[in-house]
């Protein structure tokens, strides 16, 4: 597959495997090669240990391959040191977790603002501007100044979406976004991440068990003890 | 929104969760402000005593027993433009009349208005009447008087002729004042207080008209003591210089004690002195002053013998003009002997040694020829004005001062006296006077000058002044408020002390800031995995969670700055009460110019961020990825570094046990370093080895143990789980009993084999010291009863050893200012043979039997010069009260102490032995031979050392002190005294034993945290263990054993380790160990930790564990 400016992220055998002190090494992914294009939406499932959050991990340059290569948007991201991967982190990337770790102490729409503070340390009015409109978006407006413990789960996982897409990310990455959701919420996240995906145009990689959220994704992998089995349009 | 915002609202969300933390910030930085604030407060109490105790005085002229014109004081004052007072201080005793009430070791001023002035704060009356007396509080509440009342005071006489000098009478050595009514009570600011020395324990003052004791000891116009106050602008003050030069300006002959004298006939010119002998700095400018200069040297014989006929007590001169071993005789003499040109002629004398021994000696001369009575040589004045034989009109009636046999005197030699008074009856050459009498005084008695009259008397006596300087005879002023503010700015920092009493407080503070902060921070791995996945960098992190420990540590600062106030005024009342000892009861008051706050609370701040950022180092090991499903699992070590930490641990034993070898080794007692040092190196190497092995329990294979698998075993294993909480659970534990372990072998009885010779008693029962010197030798049966008329029946087989004493700074730890001239003792090293336990001694001394004979020949032995004079000191002295408690500056063997000599000449004293600590403590001991040869009109004995029967002993102090009341002595038992200078020590320990005691306290309440923090954490397994049939007991047993394990662990290495470290000091042979409440107090300390961890556990385990487990 040819990468080129509408390709956002591009893996090229892409090996991982844990190091113990006293016990051999212990293969988790072996030889992933994948290519995203722009605007996206991915599922990767596959049964529990087949390395599905820990592929996800590295594409979002939260852990490095032992082996391989991993280019996001042209850019290798492999062998870069960790204060450029956390400010690729934040300008390119958007992540969505099971658990919604939003920040207790914090509001909605301060929590939504965290990414921006990556950059600078400051979060910039256009920022603020957008957090509003995403929350407007996402239907949580009424919310802004709201504690996550005053939030139910649904709510909690949406200020996550928005959290995500707060710097405009070329790439979402989500973990089981639905797994402590229940189903209607579920479904109504899932509706959600497919629109944003649409309107906002960013690439979307999910990770679930969910087969109705990995059926509203464009394409659908199956990982199977570290390796692709097969994929689904 | 910014980090900072966001640094702000997490410190206010989660400030609940920091309390914890903040307390322990609190309680450490209450404790470091709280004992800087105690050195600060003993530090401002000292300057407060200091600057009551000096007043407005700026220099002093203190010149003991040799006496100066008290007009020089208004001279100097004009000169100056400053006030000056004269005053006369004399030791003394004072009593009610009706004797119920006595006080020895008095100072005794006669003072004048002038006085007053230099007060802080002049009292009511101007001037003190005549039969009027005014106390100071101390000694007031001592004779139990109010105003009013009246009080008997008795005084040292001073002499010009030393006590110990031949011929020197004794009758009267002291003075009285009776009948003297209180005119006032005066406060310390009122000059109560004052003195020249140094100490926390005012002294007890009476002060008294100085016309009226200037009548009391026959001297007239005389002081011993000038005082130059500051100017109005203190820094305008006269210098030392200007002071010194002031009086080289003014001084007189008079105040060189000696005067010139015309004498009748046209004789010439003679200089003399009232001390008899002129001293040697005299004689010397006074000889060479001129060539025509006349030394004489006139002494007293006992007999001048010829065959069987003889001539007693009679005056014979020495002069240049006789021939070498002839004898001339005058006409009288050589009549009453029949004696002729060329006659053997016996002269017989005393000379006088130490103790005033009477030695008589004798001299065989050939008659060189006979010389009229009309002659001018037969001169009536070459007799020395001897007090107490001058003015005498009869021969029986002289004080000599030693025994005279006055059966010998005949008719014929008191006629002689009527008529030729003391004319000498005999002449001898000045070379053989010089070898036969020269003694410590001197070697003339007079220098003659050809000249006559008025005008040639006063060139004489400017001459000779130029010739001079008053430091030669002593008179040297003394930067007393200089004096005074190094020995407070130098003294023991007490600051400091109590930071490393309080040590353990601190490190167990610290810790539980470790482990709280760990403990909110591994609540919040997921919140910090998260701002590492939305790409905030992970330094700035980091850096977000130390500003927000920062916060609690300048919240807990704050809190903590408070505290240290009331923590500071705590030790302050216990060192008024409890801990007295450690202070020697001075009056200490809460002093605080906030040098202490800001010190303490940024040393608190820069501790607990510390801390904190330590605690947030193992964030960077960690990933987002790791953070963020809560991965704070410990990342066990691998066996490379587990080796790596086995090597550590055995080579930091291998230190510690080596350390302490080699103390033991030298046979010296471990310093309080070498004993910090060591007790560290044994923790941490057991801290490393528990560390080892926790990896051991973390890596054991399950499987491998399948046979063995018990539920006490799981939970020693548990105990790997959370290494870093279990090491910081043993550290603390580990720490406290190590002090509690290691403080009290350190204690100190004085009564453990107290009669020994070794001991810090030396053997001996009593230590007396007098305020008046005591001359005579006390051994002496003879002189016992005949100048003192001691029951001999209660005496008997009593062993005096006795000291001569130059007063000065106590050098020990009673003394909480620095001593800046220490007490000197006199002694004779043979009466010491076996006395006391010598540490060490200087390098290539042979000490042999007795070592203390290294003071006699040490200069031979290390060719010292003549200003080095060897010393010997208690090694506390040396360690801390000359070093003001900083180990830096303490005293080794081989280095030396500054002093002045009475001649205003300068010495050193050199450090060649070492006491262990002992009832000399407080002093510097040199040879009674340098002593005297420094010092010789230090007269007499005033410290003695008793050893006598011990049933006896309570009867021989209460003989001696009737017989020898007007010596105003103080006994105490050595036992007692010992004890006092123990309980300092003692007092320390047991200070640093409480603080350390809390220290442990709060150390046990950390492991009741660490246990409710992980049952917290792994309430699920247990419930899991719950849910498989395993009874709830079972359960506590299974979390106790883990813990329970630690804490045996901890009490383990920390006893051990005090063991260890403390080997030396159990070895030495002063050491009391004290075994039983050893073991009481760390079987106290197992059961109260256990207590918390049962208490945490049973808290934690109550209500229905199934509860969890149904909800996950």
């Amino acid at each position: 597959m040819a990468s080129d400016d509408s390709t956002v992220l591009k893996l090229e055998n892409v090996h991982k495997q844990y190091e113990s002190a006293d016990r051999d090494p212990v293969p988790v992914l072996r030889g992933i090669s994948l290519t995203v294009q722009r605007g996206d939406s991915l599922a990767i499932v596959g049964p529990s240990g087949s390395g599905k959050s820990t592929l996800l991990n590295i594409l979002g340059s939260l852990d490095s391959p032992t082996r391989g290569s991993i280019r996001l948007d042209g850019e290798e991201l492999a062998h870069l040191p960790e204060q450029k991967l956390a400010a690729i982190r934040s300008q390119k990337i958007g992540f969505v977790f099971q658990s919604h770790h939003l920040l207790p102490q914090c509001s909605v729409l301060e929590n939504i603002l965290v990414p921006a503070l990556a950059a600078t340390g400051r979060a910039p009015t256009s920022a603020l501007e957008r957090a509003k409109q995403l929350l407007e978006r996402v239907g949580l407006e009424h919310r802004v100044d709201h504690r996550p413990a005053q939030l139910s789960g649904g709510e909690c996982q949406r200020v996550a979406v928005v959290r995500a897409l707060i710097n405009r990310p070329s790439l979402i990455l989500a973990d089981e976004p639905t797994g402590a959701l229940d189903h209607s919420t579920a479904e109504s996240l899932a509706d959600l991440l497919v629109e944003l995906n649409r309107d906002e145009h960013v690439t979307l990689i999910v990770v679930t068990h969910s087969e109705e959220l990995a059926a509203k994704m464009g394409t659908t992998h199956q990982l199977q003890d570290g390796q692709f089995a097969g994929s689904v349009n | 929104m910014t980090t900072w915002s966001l640094v702000l609202k997490s410190f206010r969300f989660y400030a609940r969760s920091h309390v914890g933390t903040l307390m322990g910030v609190a309680v450490g930085t209450m404790v470091l402000v709280g004992a800087l604030l105690v050195g600060e407060s003993v530090r401002g109490s000292l300057h407060d005593m200091a600057a009551a105790r000096l007043g407005r005085v700026e220099l002093a002229l203190p010149s003991n027993d040799r006496l100066f014109r008290a007009e020089m004081a208004d001279q100097l004052q004009a000169d100056l433009d400053t006030s000056t007072t004269a005053l006369l201080q004399l030791p003394g005793t004072a009593k009610r009349p009706s004797g119920e009430n006595r006080a020895n070791n008095v100072v005794v001023m006669g003072v004048n208005e002038a006085f007053w002035k230099l007060a802080l704060k002049p009292p009511e009356f101007v001037r003190i009447p005549e039969d009027s007396i005014v106390l100071n509080e101390r000694l007031a509440n001592q004779l139990d008087v109010k105003k009013g009342n009246m009080v008997n005071l008795r005084v040292h006489n001073p002499s010009q002729l030393s006590r110990d000098a031949p011929m020197a009478p004794i009758e009267d050595s002291t003075a009285s004042l009776a009948q003297l009514e209180v005119l006032a009570i005066v406060s310390d600011a009122e000059f109560g207080r004052f003195s020249l020395q140094a100490s926390q324990v005012p002294p007890y003052n009476a002060f008294v008209s100085l016309d009226q004791l200037q009548e009391a000891i026959e001297k007239p116009a005389m002081a011993n003591l000038m005082l130059v106050g500051q100017a109005q602008a203190p820094a305008k003050s006269p210098t030392l210089g200007q002071a010194q030069a002031a009086l080289a300006r003014h001084w007189q002959l008079a105040d060189a004690q000696a005067q010139l004298l015309q004498l009748p006939d046209g004789k010439g010119i003679e200089l003399r002195s009232p001390r008899v002998f002129l001293d040697p700095p005299l004689a010397k400018a006074a000889t060479g002053l001129s060539t025509n200069a006349t030394e004489v040297l006139t002494y007293f014989v006992n007999k001048i013998q010829l065959g069987d006929k003889s001539t007693p007590y009679s005056m014979v001169t020495a002069l240049a003009d006789f021939e070498p071993d002839s004898v001339w005789l005058n006409q009288w003499s050589a009549d009453d002997l029949q004696a002729k040109v060329g006659d053997e002629v016996e002269l017989s004398y005393y000379s006088v040694g130490t103790m005033r021994q009477l030695e008589e000696r004798s001299g065989k001369f050939k008659v060189g020829g006979v010389i009229a009575m009309d002659d001018p040589r037969s001169d009536i004045t070459l007799m020395p004005d001897f007090p107490g034989m001058t003015d005498s009109a009869d021969c029986a009636d002289w004080d000599t001062g030693f025994p005279m046999d006055l059966d010998a005197i005949r008719d014929k030699d008191e006629e002689y006296w009527d008529t030729y008074k003391g004319t000498p009856k005999a002449y001898i050459s000045l070379g053989t006077g010089k070898e036969i009498w020269s003694n410590r005084f001197g070697n003339l008695t007079a220098v003659r000058y050809p000249q006559n009259g008025r005008a040639a008397l006063d060139k004489l006596a400017q001459e000779l002044l130029g010739k001079l300087k008053p430091t030669d005879t002593g008179l040297t002023f003394q930067p007393a408020r200089a004096q005074a503010s190094s020995s407070v700015t130098n003294a023991m920092d007490f600051g400091q002390l109590f930071m490393s009493f309080s040590f353990f407080l601190i490190a167990a503070a610290v810790m539980l800031i470790s482990l709280l902060f760990q403990f909110t921070m591994e609540k919040r791995t997921r919140e910090t995995g998260t701002l590492l996945a939305v790409g905030i960098p992970a330094r700035r992190v980091r850096r977000m969670l130390l500003l927000e420990g920062g916060l609690i540590a300048i919240a807990g600062c704050i809190v903590g700055g408070g505290g240290g106030s009331l923590f500071a005024r705590a030790m302050l009342s216990a060192l008024s009460t409890n801990w007295k000892d450690a202070v020697a009861s001075a009056t200490l008051t809460y002093h605080s110019n906030g040098t202490a706050w800001a010190t303490g609370a940024s040393m608190g701040f820069f501790v607990a961020l510390g801390t904190i950022w330590w605690a947030l180092r193992k964030l960077k090991k960690q990933t987002a990825r790791e953070l963020l499903v809560g991965g704070s699992q410990e990342i066990l070590g691998t066996r490379k570094s587990t080796k790596r930490t086995s090597i550590i641990a055995v080579v930091l034993f291998l230190c510690a046990i080596g350390s302490v070898g080699a103390a033991v080794a030298s046979g010296s007692q471990i310093s309080p370093n070498s004993f910090f040092i060591a007790g560290a190196l044994l923790l941490l190497s057991g801290l490393a080895f528990t560390s080892v092995r926790l990896t051991a329990l973390a890596r054991t294979k399950a499987l491998s143990h399948a046979d063995g698998l018990s539920l006490s075993g799981l939970g020693q294993r548990n105990a790997a789980r959370r290494r870093r909480r279990s090491m910081a659970t043993v550290g603390m534990l580990a720490c406290g009993s190590f002090m509690i372990g290691s403080i009290g072998v350190f204690q100190k009885d004085a009564n453990v084999d107290a009669n020994i010779p070794t001991s810090g008693t030396g053997g001996f029962e009593l230590m007396g010291e007098a305020s008046i010197a005591v001359i005579h030798d006390m051994n002496n049966a003879a002189n016992r009863e005949d100048f003192y008329s001691i029951d001999e029946d209660i005496i008997k087989n009593v062993n005096f050893v006795p000291f001569r004493l130059r007063d000065g700074d106590q050098a020990n730890c009673l003394n909480l200012n620095l001593a800046q001239e220490p007490r000197l003792l006199g002694v004779r090293p043979e009466m010491l043979i076996g006395k006391f336990t010598f540490i060490d001694t200087l390098d290539g001394l042979k000490t042999g039997n007795n070592p203390w004979s290294i003071l006699e020949t040490a200069r031979q032995t290390l060719n010292l010069s003549d200003d080095i004079v060897p010393v010997i000191a208690d090694q506390s002295v040396m360690m801390w009260a000359l070093s003001g408690g900083d180990p830096m500056k303490s005293k080794k063997l081989g280095d030396t102490l500054g002093y002045t000599d009475e001649h205003g000449n300068t010495f050193r004293v050199k450090f060649v032995g070492q006491l262990a600590d002992s009832i000399l403590q407080g002093n510097l001991i040199i040879p009674e031979s340098d002593f005297i040869k420094r010092f010789p009109s230090q007269s007499g004995y005033r410290v003695f050392l008793i050893d006598g029967p011990e049933a006896k002993i309570k009867e021989i102090s209460d003989e001696l002190n009737n017989a020898m009341e007007d010596h105003g002595f103080e006994w105490v038992r050595t036992t007692q005294r010992l004890g006092e200078l123990n309980a300092v020590q003692n007092t320390y320990l047991k200070t640093f034993q409480v603080l350390g005691g809390l220290g442990l306290l709060l150390g046990s309440l950390g492991l009741g945290v660490v246990v409710m923090r992980n049952v917290e954490e792994r309430k699920s397994e247990l419930a899991l263990l719950r849910a498989i049939g395993f009874e709830k007991n079972s359960i506590k047993q299974f979390v106790l054993v883990e813990y329970i394990s630690l804490l045996i662990g901890g009490l383990l290495i920390g006893t051990i380790a005090a063991g260890l470290a403390v080997l030396p000091a159990m070895l030495s042979p002063t050491a009391d160990v004290p075994y039983t409440l050893l073991g009481l107090t760390l079987g106290g300390v197992l059961l109260l930790a256990g207590l918390w961890t049962w208490t945490a556990t049973t808290l934690s385990l109550c209500g229905n564990l199934l509860d969890g487990l149904r909800r996950d």
